[in-house]
């Protein structure tokens, strides 16, 4: 090791004394684990809320409804208002320039706006 | 977050008793840990691990929170990025949970046996009980801490507030996280999680969306965007609109009150170094070297002249000797005479005399007339021509063949010099002609003289563009002849395929009859590749567009000749760049100020169907069960925001103004901001675990294995001590 990272003393040590399992013998090195964890979504579906009460609350069923306002068309551009919407490329705009600066767009940035608002074509 | 310092090992460690609890603020974004009571965590560091490997000794490290990126040269990084132990909001990779672990309590100084302190951690609320029991396992198993709590952020953050006499006993803590945002009512200091709400957006989704629209706004200076600077950015330059839809109003009219709110960002940009005009001295410096240097090639111009006119002379003055010499030789001995002087008869030293009498007056620089007086003597000089072919012997014959050949050509420069002279002559005419009529009306005259200009320059350019136009289109087509089809051809050119797809499908069509007629033979001509214009027509006009041109260029001293562009010139030359100026490399921030932050409001813009933070405070005070008189007043009356996130400017003011259009008209609504929003979640925790109450919250090894998942699922601590 270099004194430098030595020094800067950003490592974390391999051994430690108030551990009772260290990580090299809960993780043995070089033995394939493959993945040992869920996912987020794995972890609710195993919690099986469905069983519980209703009005427990938990993780799923604290979550915010959809707005009950009609939500508001924005030029995916510029953020102005954006009373349009380019039917080739499915991009709002607010004004004829900003069309023209849509319609000069190349297809992969189209999609890269389209995706700021989950709206791009996903092809499985 | 910009890397600060590495928080440094603690050396006090030893100085607590046992019974002190360690307080961790578990956050998404930034990993605390300290003494419970104290009024400030001891080491905060990002809740980050990243795992390179030392290209020296080719192992994989451990780094956990933020470092000097300079050292990271030590380092492969090419697959590991820092890697964060939380999807969403909720832990579900323990393993770097547990190197995160390691590395708080090894700062906090801990080195005996084991961790032997109760811990009051953070989660999320209604954290899933497979994260909640894993947390447990681990701090029991591993660390062998004695016992347990685990609380939520905002309701500690809460409670702190509360002590400080900044919110009451009944309210609202709102909380804006790195990835989700809650709302929480609290009802006589406790939090009521039935009625809190969540929306899956947060400080992360703001940083990433001001992130990917600056650099789909400025897609060449990607590589400055950095997660970092945007988060600067975001946390400097970002504001909450009081109202979304008239602030960008704003700034789409433009003026001066969008222009004052517009911010910039200038990169590292070094201006390309400016060319100095050079000054008198260095002009009439190298003036003086030029005029040096022609004097110098002047003067061996000239030095080479005398030289060669030595030459010629001695040669001369050689010659002549040698003829009169001959004069005193014998007409037999002659040719062994001069089989000395390698000439072979007299003929030929008179020739050679000639010759080089005419270098001479060239080299001297006087004209060379002789072709005048070559035209006076035709006879003399062809004699052998007006002699009838059978009075001639056969070396006579072939002489004569070579004068007669001599003369036509001779007669033809004649010709061409006489057609240059006349040719000459008429353009003098038309000259003065001209000059006539510029006399008698010089507007009009140049008026015409400009229309006359354009018209011939314009047909000349048409005439070049059709021939130019089939053989430009494509690049082989000048190799192999062929055009592809849908290709564009000039009308000789398709001319020329027609008659060769004739040609070729005429073959073995009846009877053969081509060649009988000389015609016939015409038809190759017409084929042929040269054949693709008319040139007289061409030249014509070329001459007379320069005579234009030049006459123009004469008369009207704001003329322009228009330069020649051959039909490749364009091609060769390169395309000029406009050099970049410091403008090219300014990142202008004006909408994306505030657009990016009301995605905390509008979480729609991004995509997420979801209800904002103001329409949260709404819903949570819907779904509360308690029904008690005033109650919702009360509530409305004392809203907390806290969270990293709540740092915007004009966040207060927003979420006061969405609250009061979901509520009743003259509802009482406050709303607050936390004395410290990102800070007070710990200090809520310290103070908690520091009431001498605090243990009978927590739970021990044994608890955990004897109640099993079903309790912990519903294990709470109470809030209010």
């Amino acid at each position: 090791m270099e004194s430098e990272v030595i020094e800067a003393n950003i490592l974390l040590p391999q051994h430690l004394s108030f551990k009772r399992v260290q990580m090299s013998e809960k993780y043995p090195k070089g033995q394939a684990r493959g993945r040992h964890w869920k996912h987020l979504k794995q972890i609710i579906q195993a919690e099986n809320y469905q069983t519980y009460p209703a009005n427990e609350p938990n993780y799923v069923n604290i979550e915010s409804p959809p707005s009950m306002y009609p939500s508001k068309k924005f030029c995916d551009i510029t953020g102005f208002e954006a009373p349009y919407v380019d039917p080739r490329t499915n991009l709002r705009y607010a004004n004829s320039e900003v069309f023209k600066r849509i319609r000069a767009l190349p297809n992969e940035y189209v999609q890269r706006y389209l995706a700021l608002r989950n709206a791009a074509i996903v092809l499985k | 977050m910009p890397y600060i310092t590495r928080p440094s090992r603690q050396s006090d460690y030893n100085n607590f008793p046992a019974s002190c609890p360690i307080v961790i603020d578990n956050g998404g974004s930034n990993f605390r840990i300290g003494w419970a009571g104290e009024s400030d965590p001891r080491i905060t560091f990002r809740n980050v691990v990243q795992r390179p490997r030392h290209k020296a000794t080719g192992e994989t490290v451990t780094i956990v929170g933020d470092h000097d990126p300079a050292l990271m040269k030590y380092f492969d990084c090419t697959r590991s990025s820092y890697r964060s132990a939380f999807d969403s909001n909720v832990v579900y990779q323990f393993e770097i949970m547990e190197y995160v672990l390691d590395f708080g309590f090894e700062r906090m100084g801990a080195d005996g046996s084991k961790v032997d302190h109760p811990i009051l951690i953070t989660e999320s609320v209604c954290n899933p009980v497979q994260s909640r029991s894993k947390m447990a396992e681990l701090l029991f198993e591993t660390y062998g801490v004695p016992s347990l709590a685990f609380g939520v952020d905002a309701a500690f953050s809460y409670k702190y507030n509360q002590g400080l006499g900044i919110c009451s006993k009944d309210g609202l803590a709102i909380c804006v996280g790195l990835t989700t945002s809650h709302s929480i009512p609290i009802v006589s200091g406790e939090p009521v999680f039935e009625a809190c709400c969540r929306a899956n957006i947060g400080g992360y989704h703001v940083t990433d969306y001001l992130k990917q629209l600056l650099s789909l706004k400025y897609p060449n200076h990607m590589p400055s965007i950095t997660w970092e600077k945007v988060e600067d950015l975001k946390m400097e330059h970002g504001y909450v609109a009081l109202d979304y839809t008239s602030e960008v109003r704003l700034f789409q009219k433009g003026g001066k009150e969008a222009e004052e709110k517009t911010r910039c960002w200038q990169l590292p940009w070094i201006p390309p170094p400016t060319e100095e005009p050079p000054s008198e001295e260095e002009i009439a410096r190298k003036a003086a070297i030029k005029e040096k240097q022609g004097q110098r090639l002047r003067e061996m111009a000239a030095a080479k002249r005398s030289s060669r006119i030595n030459e010629l002379e001695n040669e001369l003055n050689g010659l002549e000797f040698l003829m009169k010499q001959l004069e005193n030789v014998e007409e037999n001995d002659i040719p062994a005479f001069l089989s000395a002087t390698g000439y072979v008869s007299k003929q030929e030293i008179e020739s050679s005399i000639v010759k080089v009498s005419q270098s001479l007056r060239k080299a001297k620089g006087e004209q060379v007339e002789n072709e005048d007086k070559l035209e006076s003597s035709t006879s003399e000089k062809y004699p052998l021509i007006n002699i009838p072919d059978n009075m001639l012997s056969p070396e006579q014959l072939k002489e004569k063949r070579k004068q007669l050949f001599l003369k036509t050509t001779s007669e033809g420069r004649q010709r061409a010099k006489q057609k240059r002279f006349e040719e000459e002559l008429q353009r003098e005419r038309q000259n003065q002609q001209d000059e006539e009529k510029r006399l008698e009306n010089p507007e009009l005259y140049l008026e015409q003289l400009r229309t006359k200009h354009r018209e011939l320059s314009e047909k000349v350019e048409q005439r070049k563009r059709l021939k130019a136009n089939g053989t430009r289109t494509n690049g082989n087509q000048n190799l192999s002849g062929g055009v592809g089809r849908g290709e564009r051809l000039n009308a000789a050119q398709k001319e020329r395929m027609r008659l060769l797809t004739t040609a070729a499908f005429d073959r073995g069509k009846g009877e053969d009859t081509f060649g009988s007629k000389d015609e016939d033979w015409q038809l190759y001509k017409l084929m042929s590749r040269d054949n693709d214009d008319d040139d007289d027509g061409q030249e014509e006009d070329e001459a007379e567009l320069a005579r234009v041109t030049s006459r123009l260029q004469d008369i009207d001293p704001t003329f322009v000749a228009k330069l020649d562009v051959g039909p490749f010139q364009p091609l060769t030359e390169a395309p000029r760049f406009r050099p970049l100026t410091k403008e090219d490399f300014q990142i202008i921030i004006g909408v994306e100020r505030f657009r990016c932050p009301e995605i905390l409001f509008q979480p729609n813009m991004i995509g997420v169907d979801q209800a904002g933070l103001d329409e949260m405070a709404g819903i949570s005070i819907q779904r509360l069960s308690v029904k008690e008189n005033g109650i919702e007043d009360r509530i409305t009356n004392s809203i907390l925001v806290t969270g990293g996130s709540c740092l915007f400017h004009g966040m207060t003011d927003r979420l006061e103004a969405g609250i009061r259009m979901i509520r009743p008209f003259q509802s009482p609504i406050r709303v607050v901001r936390a004395s410290d929003p990102v800070l007070d979640a710990w200090r809520g925790a310290a103070s908690y675990a520091a009431a001498p109450l605090f243990l009978r919250q927590t739970f021990s090894r044994q608890d955990y294995y004897e109640k099993g998942e079903d309790w912990l699922r519903r294990y709470h601590i109470r809030y209010s001590l």
